[in-house]
């Protein structure tokens, strides 16, 4: 407030003064802006109502300084012909610095009372003092550009402080409303431009009951306020590690021993009880997913434990990770292309690229040969099944689809292959489903197919080898 | 067109662009023309606009998608990015026992109740629940324990009816519910919760939102396929409609293509004597191009789905006998579809056509087998309904595991609600009836994706109510969905403001307990 004061005396007395005493008064102003946040150190802890009271009137007070600074080079630039302008210019630039003041020290009051922290505001105080600091420069430096003296100081410097504004000011948007405010919603076209900078988790605990039961429920309810954004109680739960580091109360999990964890304590007080979290009305936590951070915690607060007796697990019938099959994005154009016209075609598993390529032979099979098949070879790591079915393969497929590294299921049912060939399948490690029912294939061709680990489900269905089978084994048609 | 009053000439009306005057000045009529015309395309006008508006925010969001994901298709619905994640089922087959079986006759066995038999089921049991107006009225609610024996079979040891001796035989295979509940004590609504999730008409059905999510999976047969079993006059059989079927707010293309239950599947399928193929190509792309500038002047996507239905229509002409050509099939199959396969429209011949279609790339089929609401007599017709179905059940279960095809094929058997344990009507020695039960109710799954042998939730002694694990009807469709790769809840649509669900607005849940 007293930086305030002074600063309405020095503007009516600025005209007055001697170069350097105006100088005196810009370096005096900025070392007390420069002091304020080590005086209002933000540690973290809410302070008085009043100051919150007071801050909460940032927002309304800092669009004013704003404004008047985009207006500030519109006026000296149309001044160039309206001497006019050029005089309510050096006025504006006066009144910036003023309410700009006000407004810096709202924002401190209001990030000092409610217990603030994290990168973002720190940036976003330090962006407005710095702002503060170039336009009182900006006073100094503007008389001798208006009689005629350095030409490209004053105009330089004030862009500077232009890009400092958008800089702060988009520190600030991202403090209120969230630091995906500007590419959220933006159209994806634009937005390949912006790598999402997605919340790296703790990659190293992928598969654990911890990222796949714990973290869900903090990353909903916690870290908004307790995270890389926000800091509040110098707590973050958005890792594992910052997690246990606790918080300015200490440790907030204490393992195995679920109630004596503040955290576990602060999420079932009573919702009107002042330390209850999560705070400021937002969504309380579950009965379910209290139940599971007792549990867990309870277990021993393991970032890599997989199961968690108590927690029922949605992963419980999760399922071996499918191997990747990589990068087929550069054979896209002919995969497409093969869709829209008529032929065997390439589809995708899933949504998933790395899950693999269908080959679909269903519209076409009467037709689909082995040369047709050795077409496909280019494709060959990125084909997972491959739906032969009833297609004029013979024998000499087999030398294609050794190739299919990746294969995971081969329907070759009523089709010409007589098994001869087989064993050029033993090299697809893979491989887990296998059909030849109603082919010619005998049980001594299968010999070969023993050591395959993968191979589970053959089925023999209409062949000679189910009519050997069935003699020594009660169930012909699938072996597992 | 239409007769202008004050003209006399009725035959040949003249208008000015018939008269001798420049082209210009004839256009310029024409946009004029009447003011009746004039407010119509105002009308049409307005109607553009709005579609443009549609269009545009369309065409971005295609664009937006573009810049996501490059994909090759996964059928049609490679825009929407499905399946979510690797499917375990890529085609499903829903037998669909329309109007009820009784669970206790048939699953979930009760052997308290012999002792129980004419004693009124106490008040606790029914709560405050409503009846239906068939048994509101009944002074006692005497329990009527099941007339047939149960056994156990299996490696599982599950008790089935001796009603289902088929059934028994692949006992093992199946993943039973005893849980399932509805919201709906009637037929219509309950059937219609079923099948589209919602007890209102016009909600698309689960087929058609599998049509419209994956896509079809071959080009010469529909995605979605409608078998209806020919009714037994002798059984209570509840209507069936097309709404069950129906695609609701999506696309018409993606409704359900009903196969008739006679000799001929598809009426009128060959061409007429004298028309050969290149003649009807040659029609129907006249047909499609008058289409097409329907299209462009009207702009009803509808205009959009008859055409592709046109073309299908062409390539089933060819696709259709071929999949009804049993003459191909060896002995070994109607050993075990039994005699009754022969037939066409019986519920046996039926689940040879699905297995047939399972092979061919059909996506979803969906067999109805109507009769099953037992309100009376229930000794007397359910032998029948059990007889007409439990092998051409078991036969395609066995079949589809036989050839390979159970690993990725899921089969659902399901009516839309069980029946009560008290009998409706008189209770004797000899028979006994039962009304509308939507507590709980047995149904059972298997194949891709869902876990075998296994009984999921229990009832209370007089399967009654649910004493463990309750599956609800959309918790039911959401484990369906995620079988085929499907998260129920990304899974939608807008529509009337709302992001439209297979299983509603109402949260659902996968139940991780079915599945493999």
């Amino acid at each position: 407030m007293i930086a305030v004061d002074k600063l309405t005396v020095a503007i009516r007395n600025l005209r007055n003064r001697t170069l350097s005493a105006q100088w005196r008064f810009t370096l005096g102003l900025s070392a007390l802006l420069l002091l304020l946040p080590f005086t209002f150190r933000l540690d973290g802890q809410s302070h008085a109502d009043w100051l919150q009271f007071l801050g909460s009137f940032h927002p309304l007070l800092v669009h004013l300084p704003i404004g008047m600074l985009v207006l500030l080079p519109i006026l000296e630039f149309a001044g160039a012909n309206r001497l006019g302008l050029r005089e309510s210019a050096a006025f504006v630039l006066y009144l910036t610095v003023a309410t700009g003041v006000i407004a810096l020290v709202f924002g401190i009051l209001l990030a000092y009372g409610s217990g603030e922290t994290g990168a973002t505001v720190t940036r976003h105080m330090w962006g407005a003092i710095a702002l503060l600091i170039e336009l009182l420069v900006c006073i100094n430096i503007r008389p001798s550009w208006i009689s005629g003296g350095r030409q490209r100081t004053y105009p330089a410097l004030l862009a500077v402080t232009l890009l400092t504004l958008t800089w702060t000011a988009h520190q600030g948007g991202s403090l209120v409303h969230g630091s995906d405010y500007l590419t959220r919603y933006m159209p994806s076209p634009l937005k390949q431009f912006f790598p999402s900078a997605s919340v790296a988790s703790d990659v190293a605990y992928v598969g654990s009951a911890y990222l796949g039961n714990i973290h869900p429920i903090f990353d909903a309810k916690c870290v908004a306020c307790h995270g890389a954004n926000k800091e509040k109680g110098r707590l973050r739960l958005d890792f594992y590690d910052l997690l246990m580091k606790g918080g300015k109360d200490g440790a907030v999990i204490a393992p195995r021993n679920p109630d004596q964890s503040l955290l576990l304590q602060r999420v079932t007080l009573s919702p009107n009880d002042r330390h209850f979290m999560p705070a400021e009305g937002r969504t309380p936590l579950t009965p379910d997913e209290i139940a599971a951070l007792r549990a867990w915690i309870l277990a021993g607060a393991s970032p890599t434990a997989t199961s968690i007796p108590g927690i029922r697990t949605p992963a419980v019938h999760a399922d071996l990770p499918l191997q990747p099959v990589g990068d087929y994005s550069y054979l896209m154009n002919d995969i497409r292309e093969m869709q829209t016209s008529e032929g065997a075609k390439l589809v995708a598993v899933s949504a998933k690229p790395s899950d693999g390529l269908i080959l679909r032979t269903v519209d076409v099979a009467s037709k689909f040969d082995d040369a047709q098949l050795a077409r496909f070879e280019r494709f060959a790591p990125f084909i997972v099944e491959a739906e032969l079915g009833r297609t004029a393969v013979t024998d000499a497929c087999f030398d294609t689809l050794s190739k299919f590294t990746n294969l995971r299921a081969l329907h070759l049912e009523g089709t010409k292959v007589t098994g001869q060939a087989l064993a050029k399948l033993s090299s697809l490690s893979q491989l887990s489903y296998l059909n030849l029912s109603g082919t010619k294939v005998t049980s001594d061709s299968l010999t070969s197919l023993k050591g395959m680990p993968n191979l589970r489900h053959i089925y023999l269905f209409d062949t000679p080898a189910e009519a050997a089978s069935a003699v020594t084994n009660s169930t012909p048609t699938s072996t597992k | 067109m239409k007769q202008h009053p004050l003209c006399t000439d009725c035959e040949n009306p003249i208008t000015p662009l018939d008269l001798p005057i420049p082209p210009g000045l004839k256009r310029e009529w024409a946009a004029v023309e009447t003011r009746r015309r004039f407010l119509g395309r105002s009308g049409k006008v307005l109607g553009w606009a709005a579609l443009a508006g549609l269009f545009s925010e369309l065409g971005l969001r295609g664009l937006a998608r573009g810049a996501e994901v490059d994909l090759p298709s996964t059928g049609a619905g490679n825009a929407l990015g499905l399946p979510h994640f690797a499917p375990k089922a890529k085609r499903a087959i829903y037998l669909f026992m329309s109007g009820g079986p009784p669970q206790m006759d048939l699953f979930d066995f009760k052997p308290n109740l012999a002792a129980q038999f004419n004693k009124d089921m106490p008040d606790s049991v029914r709560g405050n629940q409503q009846l239906t107006g068939m048994t509101a009225g009944q002074a006692h609610f005497p329990v009527a324990p099941s007339h047939w024996p149960f056994g156990q079979h299996g490696q599982t040891g599950t008790w089935v009816s001796a009603l289902l001796p088929y059934t028994a035989r692949m006992i093992d295979d199946l993943t039973i519910i005893k849980t399932m509940n509805t919201d709906a004590i009637n037929h219509e609504p309950a059937i219609m919760l079923m099948n589209t999730g919602n007890m209102n008409a016009g909600k698309p059905c689960l087929g058609a939102w599998l049509a419209y999510g994956l896509g079809s999976m071959n080009d010469n047969l529909p995605t979605f396929i409608v078998l209806q079993t020919k009714t037994n006059p002798k059984e209570n059989n509840q209507p069936v409609s097309s709404r069950l079927w129906s695609s609701g707010f999506l696309s018409s293309e993606y409704a359900g293509v009903g196969l008739r239950s006679g000799a001929d599947p598809v009426l009128y399928l060959a061409d007429p004597a004298g028309v050969d193929r290149d003649v009807r190509r040659e029609m129907l792309d006249t047909v499609e191009q008058i289409n097409r500038q329907t299209l462009a002047e009207v702009g009803d996507p509808e205009t959009n789905a008859r055409i592709a239905q046109y073309e299908m229509a062409f390539r089933m002409q060819s696709s259709v006998p071929e999949l009804t050509d049993l003459s191909t099939e060896p002995q070994s199959t109607w050993n075990l579809y039994g005699p009754d396969a022969k037939q066409p429209g019986t519920y046996a011949y039926n689940c040879l056509l699905a297995r047939r279609m399972a092979e061919r790339g059909v996506r979803f089929t969906q067999i109805y087998k109507r009769g099953w609401d037992v309100h009376g007599d229930v000794v007397g017709t359910l032998p029948t309904l059990c007889k007409e179905t439990d092998q051409g059940t078991y036969a395609l279960v066995t079949d589809l595991k036989r050839r390979g095809l159970l690993d990725d094929t899921l089969v659902i058997w399901a009516g839309e609600f069980g029946r009560t344990v008290y009998s409706q009507g008189g209770l004797s020695e000899e028979n006994y009836g039962r009304d509308h039960h939507p507590r709980c109710f047995t149904t059972w799954m298997t194949g891709g994706g869902v876990r075998p042998g296994i009984t999921y939730g229990e009832t209370d002694d007089y399967s009654y109510n649910i004493v463990k694990d309750p599956v609800h009807v959309r918790d039911f469709n959401a484990t369906i969905l995620h079988c085929l790769g499907i998260d129920h809840s990304r899974f939608t649509f807008k529509f009337q403001g709302l992001d439209q669900k297979l299983t509603s607005p109402v949260p659902a849940h996968v139940v991780d307990g079915l599945l493999a």
